[in-house]
């Protein structure tokens, strides 16, 4: 009891003297989260439908060449991604590009290079994602899609990507939970994120304890209400449970049903 | 009247294989205006492969396809634009499930034929009301039965004005009770002079419906002819042996 009643007096004292410093850090971390998921979403997006054109045997062998080729970079892009940790994809991205340039070119902002490199992360993750939500999609709307005579980007977007975005849904709200707490070890280039402030309050209060308790109160309040919502969007998407009929008795509709020898042969 | 000039659909020595399974062997015939012909034939005799043939879901392996005298299998033909003449009803609907039933008839006329909004909305009412779900127009296909689904998909491909009506087998996925509203649908399409290519194990039905009658047998249209001379007078041992399976004790 003793304990906790020093616990909240030391919390109290952090927050005087950081509390800004806190609340912009859950700022900076959310924005960052959410943009580098939007960005690498469209990534995984671009990619994944790339990475689903049907290459036929009878298609112009240029074109299967291509679409070969951009296969190979793109499970490169992937591999290399989603096989290395973040926190070493920012370091070596931030003062590779100066060093290869010989200092020609260099990020200029850290948000830049902190965007750049959270969504190209996510993007890795994405792509994959998208391929099997497209892939998950029956192959019998494609055909439904194709009888009406829709072309391969008509269908795409109009009919297996809608289906393939809510199939993916979870994952989607899977890898933004998952920026969230991961976008902090983009301290490492200096980005002022929610766990950066934690480094400058401890720094000079060395109150670890209490600032850490407010760091785990503040991320699983932000990913508790990130799943939250993403379950109402989720909902959203599904629409309505129930339907409206359009005519007050839907018996006068309805049609009548075949019977063989009623009707008069042709 | 039926020369070869003013055929709809001509199909010739169409063959097809999967691998070294060899699934159509040389098919040859001509679509009218007006005509219904009904496919039958065991499972496996490749009803299902001529159909997604007619409409290059599949590509031939060889012969040609000449509709309203254009062969459609060559380099440069516009496919969407052919595949939108020849509207296909399959056996498990594909009902774009992202959508709701007038969506579902909508979509295809702005995409494809660059109908207007209220044009495609038109329309598809006329036809979901011709088909017995107007009522429906805003549900999702998994909210409502086979048989309203399939009745769905009928009026989607009727609100293409398409020249000619393919069925793959448009009833076997359903309950047996709903059968019967779907084949009423394609009953009255029938009687108003719609072209229609179905295949289908309702033989009753065949029988009442149809101009011409195909009965396949490994990959060939092993014998043709009226509804009457087929069913009641098969010459072919394969024929018979095939019909008396699917004799119910009514006189047809
Ligand atoms: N996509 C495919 N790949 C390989 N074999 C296929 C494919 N589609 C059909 N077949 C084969 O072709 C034959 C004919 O099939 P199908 O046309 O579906 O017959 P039906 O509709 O008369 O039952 C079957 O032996 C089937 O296994
Ligand atoms: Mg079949």
């Amino acid at each position: 009891m003793e304990k906790l009643s020093q616990l909240i007096i030391d919390i109290g004292r952090l927050w005087e003297g950081y509390g800004n410093s806190y609340l912009r850090g859950i700022g900076n971390t959310l924005i960052l989260a959410l943009v580098a998921t939007a960005i690498g979403c469209i990534i995984g997006f671009f990619f994944g439908v790339l990475n689903t054109i049907p290459v036929s045997e009878n298609e112009h062998p240029v074109k299967r060449f291509f679409l070969g080729f951009v296969r190979v970079i793109i499970r490169l892009y992937v591999e290399v991604f989603r096989g290395t940790p973040m926190v070493l994809q920012a370091v070596f991205l931030y003062y590779g590009l100066p060093y290869i340039t010989n200092n020609a070119l260099r990020f200029s902002s850290i948000w830049l290079a902190s965007i750049i490199i959270v969504s190209i992360n996510t993007g890795a993750y994405m792509t994959e994602s998208v391929r099997g939500g497209i892939l998950s999609v029956d192959p019998g709307q494609t055909e439904g899609a194709k009888a009406v005579g829709m072309n391969h980007f008509q269908t795409m977007s109009a009919v297996i990507l809608p289906q393939a975005l809510r199939n993916i849904m979870p994952q989607i709200g899977n890898n933004f939970i998952i920026n969230v707490k991961d976008t902090s070890v983009m301290f490492i280039i200096g980005f002022p994120d929610f766990f950066a402030a934690h480094r400058s309050a401890t720094g000079a209060t060395y109150l670890y304890f209490p600032s850490a308790t407010i760091e785990m109160i503040g991320y699983f309040s932000l990913t508790l209400i990130a799943s939250f919502l993403l379950r109402r969007l989720e909902k959203r998407m599904d629409g309505e449970s129930s339907y409206e009929l359009a005519a007050a008795d839907p018996l006068v509709m309805t049609a009548g049903t075949y019977k063989h020898a009623e009707r008069s042969r042709k | 009247m039926r020369n070869r000039e003013n055929a709809i659909l001509e199909v010739r020595d169409l063959r097809k294989s999967f691998g070294n399974n060899l699934v159509l062997d040389g098919i040859d015939f001509e679509v009218y205006s007006g005509d219904v012909i009904s496919i039958i034939g065991s499972s496996g005799s490749g009803k299902s492969t001529l159909l997604r043939c007619i409409n290059q879901l599949e590509m031939p392996g060889s012969g040609e396809i000449y509709y309203r005298g254009e062969d459609v299998l060559v380099r440069g033909v516009n496919v969407s634009e052919y595949r939108a003449q020849v509207g296909m009803v399959f056996q498990s609907f594909n009902l774009f499930y992202n959508m709701t039933v007038l969506e579902n008839c909508i979509v295809g006329q702005v995409k494809v034929l660059g109908r207007s909004k209220e044009e495609a909305r038109e329309r598809s009412l006329e036809y979901l009301n011709k088909v017995g779900m107007s009522a429906f127009v805003k549900a999702k296909p998994r909210q409502i039965s086979g048989g309203q689904q399939q009745r769905v998909a009928i009026a989607r491909a009727l609100a293409m004005d398409p020249d000619i009506l393919l069925f793959d087998e448009p009833t076997s996925a359903l309950d047996p009770e709903t059968v019967g509203e779907v084949l009423a649908v394609m009953q009255d399409l029938a009687a108003e002079g719609m072209t229609m290519l179905v295949v289908t194990h309702e033989m009753e039905f065949a029988h009442d419906i149809s101009s011409e009658v195909f009965f396949m047998h490994k990959g060939k249209i092993h014998e043709r002819g009226t509804a009457s001379e087929l069913f009641e007078n098969p010459g072919q041992p394969e024929t018979i042996d095939f019909l008396r399976r699917f004799r119910t004790g009514r006189a047809f």
